[in-house]
């Protein structure tokens, strides 16, 4: 029986019942990965490793963990010990980290096997993927587009259903945008539920990993396991993480959800107005109520996040000078040389255009116009989300403007076209709460995706609505043709 | 901004743009802080710069000691290394 595009809980009662052990679904999912290379959604397979950790879990199989022996992808943001960990950038194509990120540690101890790390922008600094050092990741529902980004390659993969689920992170979008694009479910948690330690920092305090993942259901049971205080990261959340399963399944009926006014959906592709019109009727049917709400600032979250993301940036990634890891060039004058010519050959143009953006920003006589002025609005964005969710349970908008788009037809000229894709997911990374984006229908045969934000630490009610959606729709199950990737 | 603006930002930045991308670089550049400048229309005399979305004191752990001295696998990630130290273009003359 074919593992593709089985969710986690079908390929868990597939070894319930020894119909597949751990080493064939391994190995199977392996061979798809090979067979859709095409597609470009992985930089480093992790085969050996993999096939060794499913024969050990086959010949110990006593476990009641939900995720023993399934195979996941990993952004290869995570750093990840003994295994290369990119960041899709030429300046870490040669690193080998000297240990593991939390987040895939808590993962890998639950039983789940890396099979491999997925491509991405570079240093996840893109809407589209398109910024990678190792070249464009396909749209599974379409070869020549654009599958989203950053975490592109994990949306492709589970998209192609090569992996049942994979990680993400998302700083402005970057798991919600691809998952809409690749037709599938993924989850930004609220800033803090899951540790950063063992990410590539982007921008540090709007960076939060989050799963990918064909259902609702099968993201409940990654954050499960992804959640949790970590002592290594000073931002992680000291609180009692919930059962995000057990909370699935509960009626919505009087479920308030806010429609906001400032998004003028009327400008949206027409189709794209039509699938959001549907799947507010899909609500009401299940009981929901529908109020307009109004965040009057919310407009400026993109300057916003384009002011402090590339400001924390720049920041970051000044710890890239070839000294201690990464590309270092040759034929250097001096050290100041040195730093230089190794970053300069081992950035991509975006993230050379961010970080002096963020430079710029930081720098004297401007720190109070550009970033201080930026994290005042953002206490702005942030009230006007306190004061809508005193009288709403969540907010529902597009997860993105468009459907997946063609290599290279965005953002090539003027880069502030390809930062406007992230208009309505930006402003829950700068408050920091929870949004996941769910597919909710196609227009002209390419997946869009329906985002919910919610409240501060309300993930478990996210993927409570989200899975009764998926419940009562049939748009998560829709498969892409995979046979232009062969 | 001019050409010598981006020159200073990317020497701040320890960046070199090759010159055939200077001027792309430059028309970017004024593009995005037209779009982060169209902030300065919004009245932000009562907030309070908002950095982390948490505003929470970073928390505090023990300082446990541990004796995992791994300093081989750090220094094998470096392009250049001996078997102590990172190694770089001469400093001192």
């Amino acid at each position: 029986m074919s593992i593709q595009f089985k969710s986690i809980t079908e390929l868990r009662a597939m070894l319930n019942d020894k119909s597949i052990s751990s080493s064939e679904l391994i190995q199977e999912s392996i061979n798809l990965a090979k067979r859709y290379k095409a597609l470009n959604c992985f930089v480093t397979m992790n085969e050996e490793i993999s096939a060794k950790k499913a024969s050990s879990i086959d010949l110990n199989e006593k476990t009641n963990s939900p995720l023993s022996g399934i195979p996941l992808a990993q952004k290869d943001l995570f750093c990840t010990e003994g295994l290369r960990t990119t960041c899709s950038s030429k300046i870490l194509s040669n690193f080998i980290p000297p240990y593991t990120a939390t987040t895939v540690k808590k993962l890998e101890d639950a039983g789940s096997i890396t099979i491999g790390k997925t491509n991405m922008d570079e240093f996840a600094m893109g809407s589209s993927n398109e910024t990678s050092f190792f070249g464009n990741v396909h749209n599974p529902w379409r070869k020549g587009y654009v599958p989203g980004g950053s975490s592109g390659g994990s949306a492709a993969a589970v998209a192609a259903g090569i992996v049942p689920a994979a990680t993400g992170t998302d700083t402005g979008g970057s798991i919600r945008q691809p998952a809409a694009h690749c037709g599938i479910t993924g989850l930004k948690p609220t800033y803090g539920r899951v540790s950063r330690w063992g990410m590539i920092a982007f921008a540090s305090s709007l960076d939060q990993a989050g799963p990918l993942a064909r259902t609702a259901e099968d993201c409940a049971i990654l954050l499960n396991t992804m959640s949790g205080h970590d002592l290594k990261d000073t931002t992680s959340l000291n609180i009692e993480v919930p059962d995000f399963l057990s909370k699935l399944n509960e009626s919505i009926k009087g479920l308030k959800i806010g429609i906001i006014k400032e998004f003028n959906l009327s400008d949206l592709d027409e189709e794209v107005q039509a699938r959001f019109e549907e799947s507010k009727k899909v609500f009401e049917k299940l009981g929901a109520e529908f109020v307009d709400v109004s965040l009057p600032n919310i407009s400026a979250s993109v300057p916003t996040y384009y002011s402090i993301a590339p400001a924390e940036c720049s920041s970051n990634l000044s710890r890239f000078d070839g000294v201690r890891f990464g590309h270092r060039a040759q034929d250097t004058d001096d050290l100041n040389d040195l730093y230089i010519k190794s970053r300069s050959e081992g950035f991509g143009d975006e993230v050379k255009r961010r970080i002096l953006i963020g430079t710029y920003a930081l720098s004297a006589g401007y720190y109070d116009a550009y970033y201080k002025k930026a994290q005042q609005v953002r206490r702005l964005i942030k009230n006007d989300f306190d004061h809508v969710f005193e009288s709403v349970d969540i907010l529902m908008t597009p997860t993105s403007p468009s459907t997946a788009f063609e290599f290279g037809s965005k953002g090539t000229q003027n880069p502030v076209e390809l930062y406007l894709e992230d208009l309505f997911t930006i402003s829950s990374n700068l408050a920091g709460l929870p949004a996941i984006s769910i597919p909710h229908g196609q227009v002209n045969s390419l997946p869009v995706g329906l985002q919910l934000i919610g409240n501060f630490l309300r993930e478990d009610q996210l993927l409570n609505v989200a899975h009764i959606f998926q419940q009562n729709t049939e748009f998560h199950l829709a498969k892409p043709n995979m046979e232009n990737f062969k | 901004m001019d050409q010598e603006t981006v020159r200073t930002i990317c020497y701040l930045a320890r960046l070199e743009i090759d010159k055939e991308k200077s001027e792309k670089i430059q028309h970017d550049l004024e593009t995005i802080i037209e779009l982060i400048g169209s902030l300065q229309n919004i009245d932000t005399s009562n907030a309070e710069p908002l950095f982390s979305p948490l505003e929470m004191t970073a928390f505090k752990h023990e300082d446990i000691e541990n004796s995992d001295n791994r300093k081989d696998k750090f220094l094998e990630n470096s392009a250049a290394s001996n078997e102590d130290y990172f190694l770089v273009p001469r400093v001192v003359e």
